[in-house]
């Protein structure tokens, strides 16, 4: 074939060209470490990519709302230990007024009623950050009210909640709840925590009752109903204790699986889309070899173009 | 016998012939690194011989004409790479600027420890939007959460907006661009009819063939080739005549009717002037940005129009159903309908505890609404060919790779077979120096050996006419 002028430095040049684009490529690879940045580098691992993104950033979003959650019931955990203190107490009290106990003994245990109905009220108006815990969804007041008599004694608390409860996404497809409502009255739906008609749970009643027993001496009523009425109470805590004991262990297991989640979408967004660092400098080094041989070769061809002149 | 005097005159014709190759050898030599240029050469032929008593003597050399070695074969393949060519980078670069605008980059894991959370681009933030909804779901009475999630929806309705004006804009580019090819056309058009006028005018009656002109025809060609695919036909008079897309262009000295622009619906079309008839070619930059504006990039505004759209009514069919923590009901969450126009309720950016996040009236504890927005994410919209709003996005940002990486590989190929086609070319009509300065050196020679012909004749006449006086 016959070789113009011009062709040595034209193929050079566009060898040249093409290795200078392939050692950009590959330098930006290992610098980056990333074999897949903009979507032409390889459309359907981006593609893929923004998938796993968007599933990693879902699955960070389920870790923020677990541990949120974990938070609010244990919020709800350190009031239902408290609550199961001041029922432990109002039983003793029921059993200890019997016939035997003096008339001062039990007014004295009638005031110290009194301060555990005043403790359960400011218990049942528990707040996790701005919100009510046991208000059911009406979350932003507080869900207990009382009624006092002249001498300061409670004698009715009502409940100003719903029965409803907050849901919050764990995990693609599943919500959990670690609220109780305060009061259900319904008789369907989640347990309360205070009061429940189907379990007879009503543990504001009953310590007004035994109260009102207590102030007026009346111990067969106290044996008779109180007590087997603040067992019943004492039984709707300890659900309630355990029911929060299974939502925190789901709530460790979710934790745990969501982070898992999480780090095998990483795995599997660097394999997809990093570049193999090893194989990537490997081809970079030879991309450079190869530049630099090019170089090499083409000068010296141009050099050589010189030559015939050279011998004129 | 020829006699002396015929023979000076022999000699002097050769010399004027080795001059003309000289002469010759030299423009060859000035123009080796003119790409247009392809190399003469001097044709020789012996001049009339004469008949003698001996048989027919000859009268020595007379150059008849110059030629330019072309290979119309190759010149009319190098057209033709060089209209695809033109098609693929027209796209590619139309398909690049849109890379870059919609910038769409998935983030480098080498950097940071935590990995995939650098991205930039409209993917992350429909993440960060239904997380924010989620977010505030966890926690529906915080204002914090509110607040964060209108800045979120902010920050995706201004990113759409962005998106949508930057390709506009990238539409309009190639609008514009084409209008000017459309120009640069029409005048590379009338500049070789009028360079056909001049070659038919140069040629006519002799052998000669007007070597520059042909170049500069040749180089004007090339250049219109990379324009369009027009379709070249040699005529016996040595003019072209040049047609496109079905219509006649060029015929002869004549332009018969010219490229123009028609706008429909803010894009310009292709028509010719003889009679409005629509232009369409097969390759050349001019189809390569109509084909990329139609193509990969309508494809793509359409796509996020139908993304904004489809999720300004999903969100706000939701979301108008829920309750603020004032009790009220019945307000939208997004503004607009579409990717341009797409914004944020003015009231929430005022007063976010007017999102409406509860699913009943006086709950402001109640999340259901903004739980089923979170949850958006994951559900497949019957209006996005059932996918999620995230997939159905990543399928955009696919198709988009898939044309700007497919454009990619054509330019390369392009680049290849035009490259191979140039060197092929280069060593039919390409100056080689080595070879010019051969001729040179066999010229001068030649130049040398024919002067000493004169002298020699010289001295025989001077020995000649010295013996008179002798």
């Amino acid at each position: 074939m016959r070789i113009a002028g011009t062709t040595y430095s034209d193929i050079a040049v566009s060898q040249l060209n093409f290795l200078s684009a392939q050692q950009t490529k590959l330098q930006n690879q290992v610098s980056t470490g990333q074999r897949v940045q903009k979507p032409e580098d390889d459309p359907a691992a981006m593609a893929e990519g923004l998938s796993l993104q968007a599933q990693n950033s879902t699955a960070t979003q389920y870790s923020q709302n677990i541990s949120t959650l974990q938070s609010r019931a244990s919020t709800v955990y350190s009031a239902l230990d408290q609550l199961k203190t001041i029922s432990d107490r109002a039983t003793e009290i029921a059993t200890q007024a019997d016939g035997t106990a003096s008339p001062a003994q039990l007014q004295a245990y009638a005031t110290e009623v009194g301060q555990l109905i005043q403790q359960t009220v400011s218990l049942a108006n528990t707040k996790d950050g701005s919100q009510y815990v046991f208000g059911g969804t009406n979350s932003g007041q507080p869900p207990f009210t009382t009624t006092t008599d002249a001498n300061g004694n409670v004698t009715t608390v009502s409940y100003q909640g719903n029965t409803s409860v907050m849901q919050t996404q764990i995990a693609d497809a599943t919500t959990m709840s670690v609220d109780a409502p305060g009061a259900n009255s319904t008789g369907t739906g989640p347990r309360g925590v205070f009061s429940d008609s189907r379990f007879g749970a009503d543990i504001f009643s009953h310590l007004i009752s035994l109260q009102n027993h207590l102030q007026s001496g009346d111990t067969a009523a106290i044996s008779s109903t109180d007590s087997p009425a603040l067992l019943k109470d004492e039984d709707n805590i300890i659900y309630q204790v355990s029911a929060n004991g299974v939502a925190q262990t789901r709530l460790t297991t979710a934790a745990s699986a969501a982070s898992s989640q999480q780090s095998s979408l990483q795995t599997a967004f660097t394999n997809l889309t990093g570049a193999d660092l090893t194989q990537t400098i490997v081809d970079l080094t030879q991309a450079q070899n190869t530049y630099q041989a090019a170089l090499e070769g083409s000068s010296a061809l141009l050099k050589m173009q010189q030559s015939l002149l050279n011998y004129l | 016998m020829l006699g002396l005097f015929a023979t000076l005159n022999l000699g002097a014709r050769a010399l004027q012939a080795q001059q003309a190759g000289v002469e010759v050898a030299g423009q060859n030599l000035a123009n080796v690194n003119n790409p247009a240029y392809a190399r003469q050469r001097v044709q020789y032929q012996t001049s009339i011989s004469v008949s003698t008593g001996v048989g027919q003597e000859g009268t020595g050399v007379q150059v008849t004409t110059i030629q330019q070695t072309r290979d119309s074969l190759l010149d009319s393949q190098v057209r033709d790479e060089n209209s695809v060519g033109s098609y693929w980078t027209a796209q590619q670069s139309a398909l690049n600027n849109t890379q870059t605008e919609l910038g769409e980059l998935l983030g480098s894991n080498a950097s940071t420890a935590s990995g995939t959370d650098t991205s930039t681009g409209l993917s992350t933030q429909l993440s960060d939007l239904f997380n924010a909804f989620q977010s505030v779901a966890s926690d529906p009475t915080s204002l914090a959460q509110r607040q964060t999630l209108i800045s979120q929806a902010q920050t995706l309705a201004s990113s759409f907006n962005q998106a949508s004006t930057r390709l506009s804009g990238i539409q309009s580019n190639l609008n514009t661009s084409i209008q000017d090819d459309v120009n640069s056309a029409n005048q590379l058009m009338s500049d070789i009819a009028q360079l056909n006028g001049q070659i038919s005018v140069a040629e006519a009656g002799t052998n000669n063939t007007a070597n520059d002109l042909r170049d500069l025809r040749e180089q004007k060609l090339e250049t219109l080739s990379n324009l369009g695919n027009f379709q070249v036909t040699t005529s016996a008079d040595g003019t072209l005549s040049i047609s496109g897309g079905g219509t006649q262009f060029v015929s002869g000295s004549q332009v018969a009717s010219s490229l123009a622009t028609q706008d429909r619906q803010g894009n310009l079309f292709v028509i010719s002037t003889a009679d409005n008839s629509d232009v369409s070619f097969s390759t050349g930059s001019i189809q390569g940005k109509i084909d990329v504006r139609d193509g990969a990039l309508s494809d793509l505004q359409k796509g996020l129009d139908t993304l904004a759209s489809q999720l300004i009514s999903q969100v706000n069919s939701i979301y108008s159903k829920g309750y603020d923590l004032n009790g009220n009901t019945g307000a939208d969450f997004f503004t607009g309908t579409g990717a341009a126009d797409i914004g944020v309720n003015a009231d929430l950016q005022a007063d976010p505890s007017q999102v409406q996040a509860a699913g009943a009236a006086g709950a402001t504890g109640d999340n259901s609404v903004a739980l089923a927005l979170g949850q958006l994410a994951t559900t497949a919209q019957a209006g996005l060919n059932n996918q999620s709003f995230g997939d159905a996005y990543g399928l955009l940002v696919n198709s988009l790779g898939n044309s700007l990486s497919n454009a990619n590989d054509q330019v390369t190929n392009s680049q290849t077979v035009s490259n191979m086609l140039l060197t092929q070319r280069d060593s039919v009509s390409g100056v080689s120096m080595e070879e010019e300065l051969t001729n040179l050196m066999n010229f001068q020679k030649a130049y040398q050996a024919s002067s000493q012909i004169i002298t020699t004749v010289n001295q025989m006449l001077e020995t000649l006419v010295s013996m008179k006086t002798v």
